[in-house]
């Protein structure tokens, strides 16, 4: 094949071209770009905003928030999917029509989820404390309590994302054939034992995929705390991503900015790559 | 044997209904409550009764007004359009670099491949300030090209075309090589026909974020003429009397269009996924 294809030395370059163009200028530039405001004070090069971050309480905190919420979520989104991919993998009757439904809130924008999940999680006349009052539980403050709202914000964002993950694990759990489950049952492999030592294995390609977009998607999330709770109440939901946006849209204080997404980049690129290493190092075990 | 299957399904369908009540029900609660006025809204919501979900006088004013006295048909069109163009365009560009990286062997080709990848997995809105700069300088604030250039190069979707047509295999194209095509028509002829599952997965998952895209529009479309539909929906939000029931229709509508568009393909859409996923 190499042969073969190394005639046409300059042709995959020109197929890239366009493509390789646009990421360079409206996704490369603006990186690079961040990285050089978070580092410049006045036309000279500094460490300057990054020593004044690191001093600064609220960005620790803010660190500790984006942690906590992400600890949380990212393990809890895969893993709700991928039980609903297990799900609506049997073939019992209309199950189409689940998978349909399933996916439904992934239609919805993440702007139209949190408000229509912050009327009903009000407090006073919110239709989930109303429903709560059925069963005899007391009104909740939810998004303006500082011990529920990041909690209520993982409620709104897994409702929203789980759907989209669930489709990528199905389309994995679709390509596994199905002999090799036939067998497993001839080997007298419990339901657990199988799930986790022939599917989990077989879909990791898809898995990998989905642990990663998934991870780049909820750190960077911020929709919910723009929209309904500000960072609050007392900074409970002021993940970084939203301490960037204030830092520029709110404090139009933009190297500050810059520096916390930059810290937030090097965050994910490094979750990504343990994630890389551990799933392909299965691989070859 | 079959009693035991009669209680697995058993559980499975308990399993999918209470899942399909917790998906569900904030989208039937938005639908009632953009079927009636505001006052009636606030009456029924607590105590819980049947009226907190069923509307007593059943309205589509809110749906009228939309379209009436906020023009919304405006940021649907809009929305559409920046959606069409933005689809053809990533499907094209991507589809041609996906091609090269999964039947070429070329030097520097895991770099400029890992710089696709480094794109994926940096949303926009972590660079939406110098993104902002970029495309002001272009002049490109209030145009459609600002909405639409900067999002159409995706490594997302490069990533699932690559992982698809890695697939095809090479003699396949060695074989029409030594036939004598030309690699214009290998890939309208041998790699298109061959795609059309990852084609529309790419479709829809370009048309998803282009519809309910929020910071970049809020920033890069301002004026109302070229406005989407996310940030028309949150200018409701945003005036000082919200408008809670045309918030509601404005919803619906935002999420029957992409659903429209999903049904019928969704067929398509795992298959796509599915065959990009895992070989390879």
């Amino acid at each position: 094949m190499n042969n073969m294809f190394g005639k046409f030395k300059a042709l995959p370059y020109i197929f890239i071209l366009p493509a390789f163009l646009l990421i360079i200028v409206f996704k490369i530039y603006p990186i690079i770009s961040t990285l050089l405001e978070s580092l410049m004070v006045k036309g000279t090069f500094t460490l300057d905003t990054y020593e004044t971050l690191f001093k600064d309480k609220i960005f620790w905190k803010s660190l500790w928030v984006t942690m906590k919420i992400n600890i949380v979520m990212i393990p809890l989104q895969i893993f709700i999917a991928f039980c609903l991919a297990l799900l609506v993998n049997t073939t019992v009757k209309g199950i189409g029509m689940f998978r349909t439904i399933f996916y439904l809130p992934v239609t919805i924008s993440l702007t139209v989820a949190t408000i229509v999940w912050n009327l009903m999680l009000s407090p006073n006349g919110g239709v989930i404390n109303s429903i709560l009052g059925i069963f005899g539980i007391s009104q909740q403050d939810f998004l303006v309590s500082k011990t529920q709202a990041l909690w209520c914000i993982v409620l709104i964002a897994t409702w929203k994302g789980v759907g989209y993950w669930m489709m990528f694990i199905l389309a994995g759990l679709k390509n596994v054939d199905a002999s090799i489950y036939e067998s497993a049952k001839i080997d007298g492999a419990n339901w657990l034992k199988t799930v986790v030592s022939i599917t989990i294995p077989l879909i990791k390609k898809v898995l990998l995929f989905v642990f990663v977009a998934n991870t780049s998607i909820n750190i960077l999330l911020f929709v919910p705390m723009q929209i309904v709770t500000q960072g609050g109440p007392e900074g409970s939901t002021n993940v970084l991503m939203y301490e960037a946006y204030k830092s520029a849209f709110k404090m139009a204080d933009r190297p500050r900015s810059a520096a916390i997404v930059t810290v937030l980049l090097v965050i994910i690129a490094i979750v990504c790559t343990l994630q890389f290493r551990l799933m392909s190092e299965k691989k070859e075990a | 044997m079959n009693k035991n299957m009669i209680i697995k399904n058993f559980f499975i369908y308990i399993g999918l209904i209470i899942i399909t009540i917790l998906t569900i029900f904030p989208l039937l609660w938005c639908l009632s409550a953009s079927l009636r006025s505001d006052t009636e809204f606030y009456k029924y919501v607590t105590p819980f009764s049947i009226n907190t979900l069923v509307p007593v006088d059943f309205t589509m004013d809110s749906y009228i007004k939309l379209f009436t006295k906020f023009n919304f048909a405006r940021p649907i069109i809009n929305t559409i359009f920046v959606s069409f163009v933005s689809i053809v365009a990533g499907c094209l560009l991507n589809s041609i670099a996906a091609f090269a990286f999964a039947c070429f062997k070329f030097k520097f080709k895991e770099v400029l491949f890992g710089i696709f990848l480094v794109s994926f997995m940096v949303p926009f809105e972590s660079i939406s300030l110098p993104l902002y700069k970029v495309v002001s300088n272009l002049g490109w604030v209030n145009t459609y090209a600002g909405l639409i250039v900067p999002t159409i190069a995706s490594g997302l979707v490069l990533f699932l075309f690559t992982q698809f047509f890695k697939d095809i295999p090479p003699s396949i194209i060695e074989a029409a090589r030594v036939d004598g095509a030309n690699w214009t028509q290998i890939f309208l002829k041998i790699i298109l026909p061959s795609s059309v599952t990852v084609f529309v997965t790419a479709s829809l998952i370009i048309f998803m974020d282009q519809w309910n895209s929020y910071l970049w529009p809020l920033l890069v479309a301002r004026s109302k003429e070229i406005q989407t539909i996310q940030i028309a929906l949150s200018s409701f939000k945003m005036e000082r009397v919200t408008l809670w029931s045309c918030l509601y229709a404005g919803s619906m509508i935002s999420a029957l269009v992409p659903l429209g568009l999903f049904l019928p393909t969704q067929k398509y859409f795992v298959q796509g996924i599915t065959s990009s996923g895992v070989k390879g």
